[in-house]
């Protein structure tokens, strides 16, 4: 789970990482309390967890009461609809810099990034010049260890000051990612000022899911999913995603729904929304259909081959849920895997035409969908 | 032959006595797998389908030889199940749980490297290799996708395996070992790991790689095959061509993060070794057939 710039810079400020001085606000009401807090010249930064905010015109620098007034109508207005602002003091900058903490799934280690190049893609960063980057490996047995710490940051050639400002940086940031469950931590830019006072510009922290049972404080609440049908499905424990094409797939497996989406995609067809009630789920049909109907789709394609998730009690559900939520559109099932026989004949007593085949059941879906588009 | 596991190979199960370990144990058992003791903290003295349950892993020890240790153990608990094996030595462990916290996986994964063991999963199916033995749970009973044969086949998926594996039966073939590496970001062993014993092993005449977007583990293949590690025929089939960037959409290992572990770069890397990649599942049985790979 990805966390806002804010929340992000919240658990910084716990850790004693410096961050700007700034305050969040959802309403333009809010503003001038917040001028008065941070003062000019300030950024006004919108809370939006996609990339690039910089380049999408997402991120304003203000010098006025006037101007910020004029970027905060702009940017609540926006089509993103973007819930809150933060307005953050601007800073002198003299250096910008990047840290990051993250794995290496490879080496089954942590792994701490740092560059003097900070505030661009480092991504591209690590394609186009490799060497910019300092990395170190971290042993999670005995943790990041000072000399480490201090072996990073006096490559960096920083003065004195600076130095030792990164060295404890770095060490919090690690506790942090420890405390946190993180998969990532990453600060960038991280702004060193005139003063040669180190400032975390701007603040990204995931958290795994995995960990979410003892990660409470990051639960997401229904505000942080885009529709109802998401919230539903997160209740239900149900993976799930809305798009806007004419598709809905109710299948079962990760890997085999991503498929179904790819060949649904090869067949010049769009999806409108992947849902899995494989694995635990199993026996959810009715929920799940009840809120793929909650999106709107031409034809719901059902595909599954599974083991633990037989097909006849997934069978059973379809028939189920098809006779208690009479859905106003077609239903197009290829149930394969454990009691594969005896799921063919329940779909057929009940009426429909099971198909065996996941290419064919996807062909149909998609040429259904263009008929009820006609 | 196989690789892994075969029916010599002496099999224990940890969290036998709940019920998902004691039904696919008795489906274990059922292909002809040795499991000769069971591990629930509490349940010693009970049998399971006639096998032994042990407190822990170092009583069963007193009793039994264990090659290999087969976990159906929440996630929650995985990390002290595993550690508890490979402190026993076992240096064959397979994990199917799915929900492995992140930090726990890179504790494994660091522990199964540096005491040379492998630990295959979390969020996986596990590992078998038909009509000899199996660690996890595959419907080995039903035989147009289970079919005894002659290709090696790795995945990171559950369903789709079974999708695949079917394709790989409908075109005249069959399996000779599937490992299920699963579906995490942190695997605690990875594809290229097991090239050299599909390479040593006789009844391998190629293998089949089921991947997805995300990650580096097609590339490391591809790297194995440039460093001559393994030199039999490979074919992929990768999932994820069209999804989103950026989206983490089904296994949380398949995300694109700054254009790395793109579907594209994958085909890339394996084309440029002479690997051969499948855009549906039916090609795969397909490209094998085009490669010469003898049907059985």
């Amino acid at each position: 789970m990805k966390l806002y710039e804010y929340q992000a810079k919240q658990v910084f400020r716990e850790f004693d990482i410096p961050v700007p001085v700034s305050m969040l606000i959802t309403s333009i009401k809010q503003l001038p309390e917040a001028i008065q807090t941070v003062s000019f010249p300030c950024v006004i930064k919108s809370q939006v967890l996609s990339g690039g905010r910089g380049k999408r015109g997402l991120i304003a620098f203000v010098r006025t009461p006037e101007e910020a007034a004029k970027e905060v109508e702009r940017l609540f207005g926006h089509e993103l609809h973007i819930r809150s602002l933060l307005i953050e003091q601007a800073v002198t900058i003299k250096n910008e810099l990047y840290a990051s903490i993250t794995f290496d799934p490879v080496a089954g280690t942590a792994l701490l990034l740092v560059s003097l190049s900070g505030g661009v893609d480092i991504e591209t960063l690590a394609i186009d010049e490799p060497e910019k980057i300092i990395k170190e490996a971290i042993d999670m047995r005995s943790g990041l260890m000072p000399h480490q710490a201090r072996h990073v940051a006096y490559q960096l050639g920083l003065s004195d000051s600076t130095t030792k400002q990164i060295i404890a940086l770095l060490l919090r940031m690690y506790q942090l990612f420890v405390q946190y469950d993180a998969e990532l931590v990453e600060i960038n830019p991280l702004f060193v000022n005139d003063k040669d006072v180190c400032i975390a510009g701007d603040g990204k922290l995931m958290i795994d899911d995995n960990s979410m049972f003892r990660q409470k404080r990051f639960e997401p609440g229904k505000a942080d999913y885009r529709t109802e049908a998401e919230f539903e499905a997160s209740q239900e424990g149900i993976p799930f995603i809305q798009f806007d094409g004419d598709i809905g797939l109710m299948c079962a497996g990760a890997g085999l729904t991503t498929t179904v989406y790819d060949l649904i995609h090869y067949e010049g067809g769009s999806v409108a929304n992947y849902l899995e009630f494989g694995g635990p789920n199993y026996k959810k049909a009715v929920k799940a259909m009840e809120i793929c109907l909650k999106v709107p789709s031409k034809v719901i394609l059902i595909v599954t081959f599974g083991t633990i998730a037989r097909a006849d009690v997934m069978a059973e559900g379809i028939v189920e849920a098809i006779q208690k939520l009479k859905p106003d559109r077609p239903i197009v099932t290829c149930i394969r895997g454990t009691n594969e026989i005896e799921a063919v004949t329940i779909l057929k007593n009940a009426g429909l035409e099971p198909l065996f085949d996941t290419e064919e059941a996807v062909r149909k879906a998609c040429r259904l969908a263009k008929e009820v588009a006609l | 032959m196989s690789i892994f596991i075969d029916q010599n190979t002496s099999v224990c199960v940890q969290g036998i006595t709940g019920s998902e370990g004691s039904f696919w144990t008795k489906h274990m058992m059922d292909l002809g797998t040795r499991v000769v003791c069971g591990v629930t903290p509490g349940k010693e003295g009970q049998t399971v389908h006639g096998v032994p349950v042990y407190h822990s892993i170092r009583n069963a020890l007193k009793n039994h030889d264990i090659d290999a240790t087969m976990l159906f153990v929440p996630p929650k608990l995985t990390k002290d199940a595993v550690f508890e094996a490979l402190d026993a030595h076992i240096k064959k462990i397979v994990t199917i749980a799915d929900g492995i916290p992140l930090h726990d996986m890179i504790a494994i994964r660091q522990r199964a490297l540096s005491e040379d063991a492998f630990v295959v999963g979390g969020n996986t199916s596990g590992v078998i290799s038909p009509k000899l033995a199996m660690m996890g749970s595959f419907p080995h009973w039903i035989e147009r996708v289970y079919k005894k044969g002659n290709i090696g086949v790795m995945t990171r998926s559950g369903s789709l395996t079974n999708e695949v594996t079917a394709m790989i039966v409908e075109a005249g073939y069959g399996v000779s070992s599937l490992i299920g590496v699963g579906g995490d970001p942190v695997p605690g062993a990875r594809f290229a790991e097991f090239l050299p014993l599909f390479q040593m092993d006789p009844q391998t005449d190629a293998v089949v790689i089921i991947g997805e977007l995300g990650g580096t583990m097609e590339e490391e293949v591809a790297e194995s095959i440039q460093n001559g590690v393994f030199n039999k025929p490979l074919v992929a089939f990768l999932g994820g061509r069209t999804a989103p960037k950026g989206q983490k959409m089904g296994h949380a290992g398949a995300i694109i993060t700054g254009g790395k572990g793109s579907v594209e770069h994958k085909i890339e890397a394996l084309t440029r070794v002479g690997a051969l990649v499948a855009q549906r599942p039916r090609q795969v049985g397909i490209l094998l057939t085009e490669l010469g790979v003898r049907k059985s």
